[in-house]
Formats: C-alpha cells, structure tokens, sequence
C-alpha cells in the first residue's frame, strides 16, 4: 500500500512537472507576433530577433534553459576573469559564506541562548530588543555593516550571521526555558552538578527546539546570501544572478534559481537529518 | 574634442618598444628629454600653485602685473614650499604598489578603465590591476570609502559629493579624469513613441542611476526647460542601471536617462526607443569619472600617476574611431559589460538602431576626453545647488579645484603625448543657455524652476 | 519507635500571598516524626498541600516557615540521601533504562568506573524484573515498566530515605495492584523508610505502616495518625479477608468522606496539640485507641 503510494505520488509528481514544462513551452512559442513584416534588414541586423519583429524579445523556452543549464553543469569551475567564474564556484563562495555566518551565529546564538533561558530574569530583560531585533530584515544591516566594518566579504558574512541568529537564538532560549520541570527536579534530586546538568539534561532536553530553529535559520541565511550577493556583487551566486540581470539572461537565472533551490533544499535535508539524530520520543 | 586635435605624437607608439618611459622614440631621445622634463614638472607645479591661489586668471594677472613676477614667486614659495612639491611630483616614478582593484559598474562610460585590462594599458604602465565589476553606485562608493577599491568608476557627481559629504561621511576625494563625454540617452518605453514633446510628460515615471548623477541633473535639466518640474510633475527615482530595461519592460517606469549599453539594451530588446541623445541637450557633458580618495593620491603617488596614466591613454585610445569594434569585443564578454557585442558596438560606433525602426548614424554619440574641466565641477554644483542637494553658500571654484584635479591630468596629457587644454576653466552652453563659471550664483538664480 | 526519628517535620508551614494583600495558608504548624524503616502514608484530598510536602522533604521547594531534620540536620536542598520517584515517571526520554539508572548512579558515585556502574545499575534493574530491556528507550516501555525504572534509579542510588508522590496513580488498575506487591516486597528486603504521598486508600493499607491523615486546606493540619493493624506480611490478594480490613478502610473512608472537612469543628473547644495528633488503631474487637504519646 505504502510503495503503491509513492508510485502514485511519483507517477502524479512527473505528470505535473510535465504539465508545467509543457505549458511553459506553450507560452513561449514564437508567435506570429504583431507582424510588422518588411522590416529594414539593416535595423534587424542591431537589434533581437523579437526585437525586429517589433515584439519585446521573448522568454526562453524550457529547451533553451536545459540547454544552458547543461552547459553550466558541464563546466561549473571554469574561471575567465575575476568577474566571469563557473556556476561551481560561485555556489561554493555562497556556500562558503553561509556556513562561516552560520557557524558563527550558532557558536553566539547557542551558549547565549541557553544563559538567557536558564535565567528568566536576563530572559525577561533580554526579550524587547531580541523582539525588536527579530523582524529587521537581514539585508537592512548591509548598509550599516558596510559603513562600520568597511569590508564588502566580512559585512555579507555579518548579514548571514544576524540573520541566522535569531530563530537560533529564540529557539535555544525557549528549549532551555521550557524543559520540564520534571527533569529538571531529577537531575536536582540526583545532584547532578551544573555541567553534567547542562549537557546531559538540559542540552538533550532542549535539543529537538534547538536543531528547529538551526534548521530555520540555514534556511533564512540561504535566502538571505542570493540577496546580499546581489547587493555587493563580486563573487556567489547571487552576483551571478544580477550579472545574468544584467544581461537579461532570463536562462541562465532560471538556472541559477533552479540551482539556488537544489542547494537549499540539500541544506535543510542535511539539517533534517541532524534533527533525527537528537530527536526523542516520550 | 580639442584635446585630441593631434592625438598621439608621431613619436609614441602604444605599444612602444623605445625608450624606459615609454615617451621617446629611443632611449638616447628619452635622456635628452630628461633635462627637459624636469623644467617643465617645476613650470606644471608652480603652474599649480599658482593656479590654486588665483583660481580666476584675471586675478593672477592683476597680481603678478601690480607685485611683479619675482615678488610673487617670492610671496607665493613662503606660502606654499615649491621646491618640496616639485620633488614630490619628480620622485613619483615607481609604484609603490602594483596589485591593484578598480572597481566600475558595468556601463559604456567606464571602457578606459575596463579596456585598459584586457587590453594591456595596466600592464604596461607596470601595474597588475584587477578590475571588479560592482552592484551599484552606493556599492561602490562604500567599498571605495572602505579602501576595498583603490580607485573607481565613478559618476562625476560623485567625488564631489563624498568631498563634501553629501549622502555620506565628507572624505577627500578627487576626480584626476573625466571617462567620457556624452554617451547617455533619453529612453522611453515603446507605448510612448507618440509622446515626443517633454512637455507631454506630466506624471511620468522615469529612472536614474544615481541621485547624484548627471543622468539626474541632465533629465531634471530637459524637463525644467520644457517647463515640467522634476520634483512635482513626474516621479524620478534611482533604479540601478541593470534594472532599469526589467522595469520598462514590466511598465514600473516610463523612460529613463540611463548610461549606455542601458539604451541600446533596451533597443535591442525591443522595450524602448531613444527618444534623444544627452548630447543633444549638453553636447560634451562629462559622465563618468575615474576616482580615488585624496590619500591614496598623497601616500601612493607613483602608483596613482601610473594609474592615471594607463587611464588617461586608454581613454585616448577609445578616442579614436577605429578603435571602437575592437574596444567592443574586448569589454563586451561577461567578465566586463556581459552584453551582446552588437549592442556595445552600436553604442560605441553610434551607428544604432533607434528603436522606432530607424538606424541612426552620431559617431560622437559618446566620446571620450579625459579633461576634468572644473568648469564641470562647477556646473554640477550649480545643478545641486539647484536642485537642494546642498544648502547654503557654495565655494564652487575650491571645491571643484580640490576635487577635479585638471593640473595632474594635463600633465600626464601631456606625457602620454596628448594635447591638454591651456587652462582648466571653460564656459559651454546647456541647452543653448550660456554657462559662466565664474558666475555660478546667478547661473543657479537664473532658472525659472528650482529648489533654492 | 522511642528512637531518634530518621526525619522529623517540624512547625512546617506554607503561606501564598492572596491576590490583593493578606495570605492563604495552605498548611501551618505540621509535626511528623518518621522512623528509620518505616513506611508512612499520607493521604489527603488535593489542596491540602501533600505534594508541597513531599517536595520540601525532597528538598525541590521552601516552606514559608519551619524545618525539616534528616539525621539532626536541617536540609537545605535535595539530596541523594532522600530519592524521589516522581508521579510520572519523570524519565529522560532521550536516555536508555540503563541511562536513566546510570545518570543517578554516578552522581552518587563519581568515584567508580563506568563498569561498575554498570554491573550496579544491572543489579537494579534485575530487581524491578527489567531485565532484557536494558537498552530500550521510555517510549519503548509501557506504563508500569517505566515506573519500575523510576523506582530502580530510586533504589540505585541506596538513598536513606524514598520519597514517593502517588507513584502508581497513572497505572491501570492491574498494573498498579502487581507494582504495589514489587515495591512493599523491595521496601521490606532493604528495609527503606518511605514517605508516599497517596488519596487511594487501599493502596495505603497495602503498604503503609502509618497513614498520616490530613484535613482539607487552607490551613490544612494533620487529623490524626492511624497504625496499620493489618499484619506486616500482608498480601493485596487476601488482605481484604482480615478482621481488621474492614474497620480500617472504613475509619480511613469516613475521614477522606465527611471528617476531613469537619475536622475543624470536631476540635472545636478541644485541645489539640499539633505536635501530638490523635493516633487511632482501627481493629474489629473494641479497643481503645493508643496512648498519643507513645508514638513520639
């Protein structure tokens, strides 16, 4: 029943993205256009083949972004100029961003979370300016970070870090603060010392919350980089997709975002598998 | 266009095998050009000078005729130590540094600055420079600010306003060369092609790059003399130039004044039409400059007029017509200006297609000159003097001699072999309006439509 | 019974502030000696501040004034000298059988290997009929295994004193009946002293030695003290054949019914010494009552 199941939920997953290509490909024949017909050769020579036909140059048909896509997966590390890097590589420069960010709001958010929810008192003092805090969009710091740390690859990387710290941060806080009191009167009963209490009781107990908000966060901090990257530019992929902006190169976007999607779904599927591992049952 | 009457001396090649600075035919020519040479830095410095203390000629004239000219050399080296400033500028002929970054926004206006990589003008002044395309024009002031950038491309409002610390922290800035000249157009969206007179343009929305641009000034410009006020009768925002086509084409805006390959772009993707060239309402507005801030001119200064150097001879280089295909494919790949080719070439030869069907033919559509005149200074404090950017009294002639650095640039004109203006000031018309200046007050209160 | 008492409650009180100024007393002026291997019940409708009780002697919660002794000293938080096996089971989910015990066990001896630790742990959960489960996680067990476990990380740690808040009270009726016969069985082998804090009657008659009966709160006060006159190798299955069943269960249903909510007006113009409540021994042949002072 199971497996005939996820036959059928396979069988109807390729019937839609069959639907959506070939609706896709429907909208993006060349039509007949408003067929401006004898148009001077030498105008047609400066301009788009739309373009001549006194059309606006059309969306890529889904032949044309595989065909782009396979030429990017078939080079993805090529480096032609500072400026002109393979997919590859400028996925790793995002990557790479992200996971130092998020590694350092982890290492803050984490301990800093557990001393606020271990006390209600920095708990309760602490809460207006993580609510405050909380809601600014990520990509708001990036003029400030640009201004005060005076460095276009440390400020993303600062972007990434505020932005993956909250969910990180509130999520460790509420764990720890909403451990059961049970377990809590166990480990006192038992005298366990403060350090056993905190990785043995109080860490595993909080755990699931905490691997929720991690999972959050990498989440925000993927989005978060395509933005930044477009911001400052240089390297990543979000530089990639702004420079293919430039160029209106609406197939290569559709395959940076096609991209841009498969590494972050493979990130939270990483995270997901993490969360497994501390998860318990009651 | 005077500056390149005669463009390269019959002695200097680019690619010159002759002499070690690259001036003279030979080597033998080249130490007969020292003893020269070192006269004419003392005549270009205490030109300088002399210049930075009587920014207006009839006042030096008057003083040097009512003192004499050996008092006033007396009077002026107690205030100002020419001997050490003529040193300064004769020591300055290493780098002290070699690994470079320029940053430059992907547009037509920077060609020098990007040709001058693939094409070996770095190279050959000794420099290894990298240049880095950039997001947008905050960007790259702040990591200009930030010294990310050593030098960059810049719109030519843009030193003026960090000098005086418009729209950001006041940092010394200078602008040593103008990029080009003219090379910007009137875009608007294909459902407009009947709306030919501005004055049909009430509740418009058009984009900038930059608000402190002279895409801004020129577009505020065109509208005030057809009687539109900028402020009031349409919405003028600043778009990001790679932007700019994607929001004419989703209908977000109705026109802009954009940089080129932006105009032609949108030509070429059948979403606007040029409705006119900026050099129709400015013939020769400067667009583009290339910057660095005041302290790496000081600290590093060899590096600096090598630098400038490389530009200032790319820029003499694009100058030339036959040039221009060459340049096209050189900039047009993705790791520069990442457009079709025929699109940058149509900008650059400016035989193009105008969007209505037409093929037009303006080889001076843009050109490039490196001369920063501080008459544009001038004028572009005029216009934000106008236009409320700044507020209350303006020194226009020091702080378009501080910033726009005319001596250096003709100096170095003059070594790459080009011939530079006698002086540094000119008078020009915008659209047929006289432009004075050493008058730039009432230049300012001349205008009908203003916010001062 | 004339010894120095293993725990004594003493002059126990416990205040809330009211909403809007003054206090509620919960209870105040609680005396209750416990003696080493003794099993005292204490029963009492919700409210009357039983649990707050247990956690004061378990050292998890402070009384507004009073104190209690354990060995002539006054506590002063919890301890692994006084074991708690909690309502629920209050097993660390994320941690095996062996885990659970293991956890309590090396915090009362840092001192041993992990082995030994081990092989002690093992001896427990042999005793609680766990065995084979070992590495099985609480979710894995049903009820009335993870209170056995419960009750093995109690025992594990060999604590001087176990303090029990109606450990059976989520099991079903069968479960509880066999877990009640396992823990009397264990608690007279190791001849613990207990104090359980129960409102199932019969539970306390199957286990208890004493049953401390508490009035209905605020300003609840122990009534009286009933001896268990059941004899001590009592078994559920037949205890309810004994002559003294009866008249125990029904002077402990006739308290929990009507007399804890007016014990109040039955002391009315009687002394009553709160150090010295009644004690009662229920059997079927008339008898008088004990002489109160011979509990002390």
């Amino acid at each position: 029943m199971a497996s005939s199941l996820s036959l059928r939920a396979g069988l109807l997953s390729v019937l839609i993205f069959a639907a959506f290509v070939g609706a896709w490909q429907w909208a993006t024949l060349p039509g007949a256009g408003p067929g401006g017909g004898a148009v001077d050769p030498e105008y047609a020579a400066l301009v788009s083949g739309a373009a001549a036909q006194g059309a606006k140059s059309a969306f890529p048909t889904p032949a044309d972004v595989a065909a782009t896509l396979w030429g990017h997966l078939k080079d993805p590390f090529y480096v032609r100029g500072a400026n002109d890097q393979g997919v590859g590589i400028q996925l790793a420069y995002s990557l790479g961003r992200v996971l130092v960010g998020y590694l350092l709001a982890a290492a803050v958010a984490i301990p800093l979370g557990f001393l606020i929810g271990m006390s209600p008192l920095t708990y309760k003092a602490l809460d207006p300016f993580i609510q405050i805090l909380k809601p600014i969009s990520p990509l708001a710091w990036m003029p400030l970070a640009l201004y005060t740390i005076k460095d276009s690859g440390v400020s993303a990387i600062f972007v990434i870090f505020i932005c993956s710290l909250w969910p990180m941060l509130i999520n460790t806080a509420f764990g720890v603060a909403s451990v059961r009191k049970e377990w809590l009167n166990v480990a006192a009963t038992l005298e366990v010392g403060a350090f056993r209490k905190a990785f043995l009781v109080i860490l595993p107990a909080a755990a699931p919350t905490i691997m929720t908000g991690m999972r959050i966060s990498i989440g925000i901090a993927w989005l978060v980089i395509v933005a930044a990257e477009m911001l400052v530019g240089g390297t990543g992929i979000g530089y990639f997709v702004w420079n293919e902006w430039n160029n209106l190169s609406i197939g290569n976007i559709i395959t940076a975002i096609l991209l841009i999607g498969l590494v972050g779904m493979a990130l939270d599927l990483a995270l997901a598998r993490a969360a497994r591992l501390v998860a318990y049952r009651e | 266009m005077t500056t390149f009457k005669d463009p390269f001396d019959a002695r200097y090649r680019l690619n010159s095998r002759g002499c070690s600075c690259g001036q003279h035919g030979s080597e033998a020519e080249h130490v007969q050009a020292q003893a020269s040479e070192d006269a004419r830095t003392t005549r270009v410095v205490e030109g300088a000078v002399m210049r930075a203390l009587f920014p207006h000629d009839a006042t030096r004239r008057a003083f040097l005729s009512a003192v004499g000219a050996g008092t006033a050399f007396a009077a002026v080296n107690a205030l100002f130590p020419l001997a050490s400033a003529t040193e300064a500028f004769a020591q300055a002929a290493k780098p002290e540094k070699t690994d470079l970054k320029v940053g430059f926004i992907p547009i037509t206006c920077a060609t020098p600055i990007i040709m001058a990589k693939p094409m070996g003008f770095y190279e050959k002044q000794g420099l290894n420079v990298e240049v880095v395309k950039t997001a947008g024009w905050a960007v790259i002031r702040d990591k200009a600010i930030n010294k990310e950038y050593d030098a960059a491309h810049m719109l030519s409002p843009m030193p003026l306003a960090i000098s005086m610390g418009v729209g950001s922290n006041p940092i010394p800035w200078t602008m040593p060369a103008v990029e080009n000249v003219n090379g910007q157009a009137i875009t608007l969206a294909v459902k407009h092609k009947d709306k030919r007179d501005p004055k049909d343009w009430k509740g418009m929305k058009f984009a900038v790059p930059f608000d402190y641009s002279m895409h801004n000034y020129l577009l505020r410009y065109y509208l005030a003399e057809a009687g539109i006020d900028p402020d009031r009768d349409v919405q003028i925002r600043a778009v990001p130039p790679p932007e700019m086509v994607a929001n004419l084409r989703a209908d977000n805006i109705d026109g802009f004044l954009a940089p080129d390959p932006v105009n032609q772009r949108a030509v070429y993707d059948g979403v606007g039409f040029i409705h006119i060239l900026s050099k129709e309402i400015w013939d020769g507005h400067p667009c583009c400059a290339f910057s660095a801030s005041k302290q790496f001119v000081t600290e590093m200064p060899g590096t600096y007029q090598a630098l400038l150097k490389a530009i200032i001879e790319a820029t003499a280089f694009a100058q030339k017509a036959e040039n221009r295909k060459e340049i096209a494919a050189a900039i047009a790949p993705t790791n520069y200006l990442n457009q079709p080719q025929t699109v940058v070439e149509q900008v650059l030869t400016g035989t193009y297609a105008d969007g209505l069907g037409g093929v037009k033919k303006d080889p001076n559509r843009i050109a490039f000159d490196p001369f920063p005149w501080e008459s544009f200074a001038v004028w572009i404090l005029t216009q934000m003097k106008r236009w409320g950017q700044i507020k209350g009294d303006v020194d226009y002639a020091k702080v378009a001699n501080d910033v726009f650095l005319a001596t250096d640039a003709k100096r170095l004109m003059a070594e790459a072999g080009l011939m530079p203006p006698e002086t540094t000031t000119k008078t020009f018309s915008v659209m047929g309006k006289p432009f004075d200046p050493t008058k730039p007050d009432e230049y300012v209160a001349s205008f009908a439509i203003k916010r001062s | 019974m004339t010894d120095k008492p293993l725990i004594s409650i003493e002059a126990l009180a416990r205040r809330y502030p009211k909403r809007g100024g003054g206090e509620t007393t919960v209870f105040e002026d609680l005396w209750l000696p416990i003696q080493k291997g003794e099993f005292v019940c204490l029963i009492g409708h919700s409210g009357c501040g039983k649990t707050t009780i247990l956690n004061v002697l378990a050292g998890l919660d402070q009384p507004s004034s009073g104190s209690v002794i354990v060995d002539g000293r006054e506590i002063s938080g919890p301890s692994l000298d006084r074991a708690v096996i909690f309502q629920g089971h209050s097993l660390l989910p994320w941690m095996t059988v062996l885990g659970n015990i293991a956890l309590a066990v090396s915090s009362r001896r840092p001192e041993w290997s992990r082995e030994t630790v081990r092989a002690h742990c093992q001896r427990y959960v042999d005793l609680v009929h766990l065995s084979g489960s070992e590495h099985k996680k609480p979710a894995e067990l049903s009820g009335g295994m993870k209170q056995r476990v419960g009750i093995a990380r109690a025992l594990a740690i060999e604590p001087k004193m176990l303090l029990m808040d109606e450990p059976f009270s989520a099991l079903d009726a069968l479960t509880r009946g066999s877990l009640q016969e396992e823990a009397r069985r264990i608690c007279r082998e190791t001849g613990q002293t207990v104090f359980m804090i129960t409102h199932d009657i019969d539970e306390a008659m199957l286990l208890a030695d004493r049953i401390v009966l508490m009035t209905n709160g605020p300003q609840a006060k122990i009534a009286e003290i009933v001896e268990n006159p059941l004899p001590r190798d009592r078994l559920a299955a037949s205890m309810h054949r004994h002559a003294d069943y009866y008249p125990l269960r029904n002077h402990l249903l006739e308290f929990l019914v009507t007399r804890s909510k007016s014990f109040a007006s039955e002391i009315e113009g009687r002394p009553y010494d709160p150090r010295k409540p009644a004690v009662v021994r229920p059997r079927a042949t008339a008898e008088d009552p004990l002489p109160a002072a011979a509990s002390i």
